[in-house]
């Protein structure tokens, strides 16, 4: 920040900063072209798993042996687990993508962590989940940018490259795609930050649980979250918040994490007034004291 | 110095022209030769005092580019995250101040963590004040001063905080606006006359401001320039020490010294501000976006002097609350949002008047008691201190609960507790800890100090060798002074054996419970000789007084 603020008033900064916008434009619209629809087409035919591409039968052996425990073969529920046959595929992938499921203590609320099993397997469950369990409940929303691809499900650098630009491009778009700051801002401190916090850092609930930070989730699972309502978390279904105006929520979420801090390189990690206080008395007024103490015991010395 | 040196021609020329119409030399040479104590604890009024400057400096400079106005526009301005928002134009220029005015973030920093400091530096500066007795006669009037600037200077935050219309400063004048409500039969008429109708309505910004850089700063300097001719004239309270008495004053003498060292610690003060704003981030109100009122969040407090309100509201009950004739009093907020603040400064304004009342003691004061000769007053400073940590750690209970993950709803039951129990036992703590002292303060005055070497006596017992004191302590020591009440002396039934009616009833007999209270168990050293002690077991075997002393 100090290098640009150094330099915005230089001759050339503007010229530069035209340059770099019409540089970001063409490349942004490059990833986008040639219309929205086929873009979205695109992107969707690169996510969605083709039935080639999955295996229904693996996926049963991973349930049965991971998920029935609780979950019962039928997908039904039992005294550790809920009946998940109306959660959807959205919250599947939710849970166990971000590391929820398959829970280590059916009693508590579980923390994110990384996924247990790989991207192949997810998707083998999925598919076994969407065959033979599922009776409703929201879909993936494929269209929605999720994690970045990994190495290991290609084969070579090349390509891992190529799905990493990929990657990046949507979620550039997706990102960049919404501009109504004030819905996104509104929306999200309305619905999410009395829970999450204005942040996003999170926050404590009752009952021992907490809203967590969100910082980690990608733009699919916040929009997944939001259709599924984890735990204690209500579910804000597409004719509540509209997808236009999640995409608006998701990037002010997302922008507001990417901002850097203008006011100094100790954020305080953004817990604000408390960490403030703190800040306050343990640096400031301390050192200013411990002055004090120096400069009298001098003096006294040359009484 | 041995040789005055003489100051150029051109200088002495100006100087004596002015000295011959103002006779400033004079006045000059008494005042400059005002002797301050040196001891630390003196400074912390001057941190307050220098982080008062840097405010009223930083204040000046923010002023000339806010705009206090609650209009609506449509930002446009360099923050380019919220360009197309529709915020107030207090919000708007404030980011104007952050991102367009060359060192305008800088500043405003510097006005928060000043801001900050100062409050704080009052905090100690004042606590130094009770635990010493320096409030005692004759300086009760620059006590309650110090607790009008203490109060003032919350209010003056919160004023400020709430000026840019930000996410967390909505969120505080909300919170006021609740207190004001929760009066009974007036507090709608209040609300509405402040916000000039609804909240949050158009108002309200305009009149914080016109409170928070005219009404409020002027009253704030009147009585810190009137605290400080006090001061001035009174001169500080000091320690005891050899040559300290009620009536003679030691130090070292405004000028040179100890001008030139204060001078460098107002540098240090903002050095300490400066280097903080320039290094952490406070307040970041371009993040925390424009205040909407259908905006809530969590995890969003007042600046920390407000925290013990805040604490206070979040633990209070609301089982008292109470709707007599169909009209509500929400004692839930009334009690703690004004009785618990009101009991805090209450308290501090009328302190120094309740101990003299207590002791009688009328004499000037010009020694600073040791904590521990007071123990009862040490005691309740402690327990006043502890009744405060607890509301104000309540403050952020939900910080705290997500921190360390303890759950929401404990912690306002254990804050519950602790704000009853917590401030007892610190009084009976703090009270044994002084007596514990004052007993070692006699062991010492009776055997000298425990030096730390061991020796054996030729009958094979182990001694710790006991050296004696330096002068200045046995002085300190030996003028402990008495803790009595006028109350105990005097005589429960007259030399006719008639009840003395003083005592008997009411106010008197209060007082002389509370006169009991105030000097129980208080260990004197009025009848010890110094080293009087047993010498056989304690002292320094004869041949070695000399090496030792
Ligand atoms: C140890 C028991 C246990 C195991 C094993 C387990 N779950 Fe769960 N699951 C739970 C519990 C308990 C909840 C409710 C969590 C909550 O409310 O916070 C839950 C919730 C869910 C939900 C969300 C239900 C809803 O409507 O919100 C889904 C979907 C889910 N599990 C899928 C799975 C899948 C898929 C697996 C296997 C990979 C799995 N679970 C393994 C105990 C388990
Ligand atoms: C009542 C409080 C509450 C509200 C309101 C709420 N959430 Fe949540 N949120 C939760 C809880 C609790 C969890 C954890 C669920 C679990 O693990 O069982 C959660 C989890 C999440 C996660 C997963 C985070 C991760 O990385 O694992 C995301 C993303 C999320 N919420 C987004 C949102 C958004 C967006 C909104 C607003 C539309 C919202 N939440 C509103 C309570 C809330
Ligand atoms: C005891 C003294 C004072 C205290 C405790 C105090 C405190 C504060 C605080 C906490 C803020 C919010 C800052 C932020 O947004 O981060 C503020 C804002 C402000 N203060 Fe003060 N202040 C004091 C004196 C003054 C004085 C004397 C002036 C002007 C003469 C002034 C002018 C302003 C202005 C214009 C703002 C709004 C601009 C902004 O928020 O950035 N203040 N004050």
């Amino acid at each position: 920040m100090k290098w640009i603020t150094a330099r915005r008033r230089h001759p050339l900064a503007g010229y530069v900063v035209v340059i770099l916008a019409l540089a970001l434009f063409g490349v942004g619209y490059a990833a986008l072209a040639p219309t929205a629809d086929q873009a979205e087409a695109q992107t969707l035919a690169a996510e969605v798993p083709s039935p080639d591409d999955v295996d229904v039968a693996a996926g049963e052996d991973i349930f049965n042996q991971t998920c029935a425990s609780c979950h019962n073969y039928d997908g039904g529920g039992s005294d550790t687990g809920p009946d998940i046959r109306n959660s959807g595929a959205a919250s599947v992938n939710f849970q166990v993508s971000t590391g929820r499921m398959p829970s280590m203590d059916p009693d508590s609320q579980m923390p994110r962590r990384p996924m247990v099993m790989s991207e192949q397997d997810l998707a083998n469950l999925i598919a076994y989940y969407n065959e033979e369990i599922r009776e409703g409940g929201p879909d993936i929303p494929y269209e929605v940018p999720g994690g970045p691809p990994q190495r290991e499900n290609f084969e070579d650098d090349a390509s891992y490259e190529a799905a990493m630009e990929e990657h990046e491009a949507d979620f550039e778009a997706y990102i960049e795609g919404a501009d109504d700051t004030d819905m996104g801002m509104k929306l999200y401190l309305t619905n999410c930050a009395h829970c999450h916090g204005w942040s996003g850092g999170g926050g404590a609930l009752t009952d021992g649980r907490w809203a967590p930070e969100i910082h980690d989730a990608t733009p699919r699972e916040i929009y997944e979250a939001m259709v599924s309502g984890p735990g204690a978390m209500p579910m804000f279904s597409d004719t509540v918040i509209e997808p236009e105006e999640k995409q608006e929520l998701i990037s002010y979420v997302k922008k507001l994490q990417a901002e850097p801090n203008a006011g100094g390189i100790f954020d305080l990690n953004r817990v604000g007034q408390v960490a403030e206080g703190f800040i306050g008395w343990v640096v400031g007024l301390s050192l200013i004291i411990a002055c004090a103490i120096w400069i009298t015991a001098k003096q006294r010395a040359h009484d | 110095m041995s040789k005055t040196t003489q100051a150029p021609k051109a200088l002495r020329g100006v100087g004596n022209f002015i000295d011959d119409r103002f006779h400033l030399a004079k006045t000059g040479e008494k005042n400059l030769r005002k002797v301050f104590p040196n001891h630390w604890s003196f400074m912390l009024g001057e941190i307050a005092l220098y982080s008062f400057i840097i405010l009223l400096v930083s204040g000046v400079f923010l002023t000339l580019w806010f705009k206090p106005s609650m209009l609506e526009v449509v930002y446009d301005g360099a923050y380019e995250r919220l360009q197309g928002v529709p915020m107030s134009e207090a919000y708007a220029s404030t980011l104007y101040i952050d991102f367009e005015v060359r060192g305008g973030f800088l500043v405003r920093q510097i006005h928060h963590w000043a801001a900050l400091i100062f409050v704080a530096s009052l905090v100690v500066h004042m606590l130094r004040v009770f635990f010493t007795g320096a409030f005692r006669k004759p300086r009760e009037i620059n006590w309650l001063i110090g607790v009008a600037i203490f109060g003032l200077a919350m209010v003056e935050g919160l004023f400020g905080y709430s000026l840019p219309d930000d996410l967390p400063s909505g969120m505080g004048v909300r919170i006021l606006q609740g207190v004001m409500l929760a009066l009974p039969l007036v507090g709608p008429y209040i609300s509405m006359f402040l916000f000039g109708g609804e909240f949050p309505g158009e108002d309200i910004i305009t009149r914080l401001y016109m409170l928070h850089v005219l009404l409020i700063p002027a009253l704030l300097l009147g009585l810190i320039v009137a605290h400080f001719m006090i001061l001035w004239h009174q001169k500080h309270t000091q320690y005891p020490g050899t040559g300290r008495t009620d009536k003679t004053v030691v130090g070292t003498p405004m000028y040179p010294a100890f001008a030139v060292k204060a001078g460098g610690f107002f540098f240090f003060t903002f050095a300490v501000t400066a280097g903080l704003s320039g290094f952490v981030q406070i307040n970041p109100i371009h993040l925390f976006g424009p205040f909407t009122p259908t905006s809530i969040t969590s995890g969003l407090q007042p600046d920390w002097y407000m925290g013990f309100m805040e604490g206070s509201l979040r633990i209070f009950p609301n089982w008292f609350d109470i709707a007599p004739f169909g009209y509500a009093i929400p004692t839930a907020v009334l009690v703690p949002g004004l009785i618990v603040p009101g009991l805090i400064f209450g308290g501090l304004a009328l302190w120094p008047f309740i101990e003299q009342w207590i002791t009688g003691d009328k004499r000037a004061r010009n020694v600073a008691d040791r904590p521990r000769n007071a123990p009862v007053r040490t005691g309740v400073g402690v327990a006043g201190i502890t009744f405060y940590g607890v509301l104000w750690l309540a403050g952020s209970n939900d910080i705290l609960s997500e921190t360390f993950s303890i759950d929401l709803y404990l912690t306002t039951y254990i804050f519950r507790v602790l704000a009853i129990v917590g401030p007892i036992l610190g009084y009976i703590i703090a009270k044994r800890i002084c007596l514990g002292l004052q007993r070692r303060d006699r062991e010492t005055l009776e055997h000298g100090y425990e030096s730390g070497t061991i020796q054996q006596l030729p009958s094979g017992e182990f001694i710790e060798v006991h050296k004696r004191s330096s002068d200045e302590t046995i002085h300190v020591l030996e003028n402990k002074p008495p803790l009595t009440s006028t109350a105990l002396s005097e005589p429960e039934v007259d030399d006719k054996g008639v009840e003395n009616p003083k005592t008997r009833k009411g106010p008197g007999k209060l007082r002389l419970a509370l006169a009991r209270w105030y000097t129980k168990d208080n260990v004197s050293l009025d009848d010890v000789e110094p080293y009087s002690g047993h010498h056989l077991h304690h002292s320094v075997p004869e041949g070695e007084k000399e090496a030792t002393h």
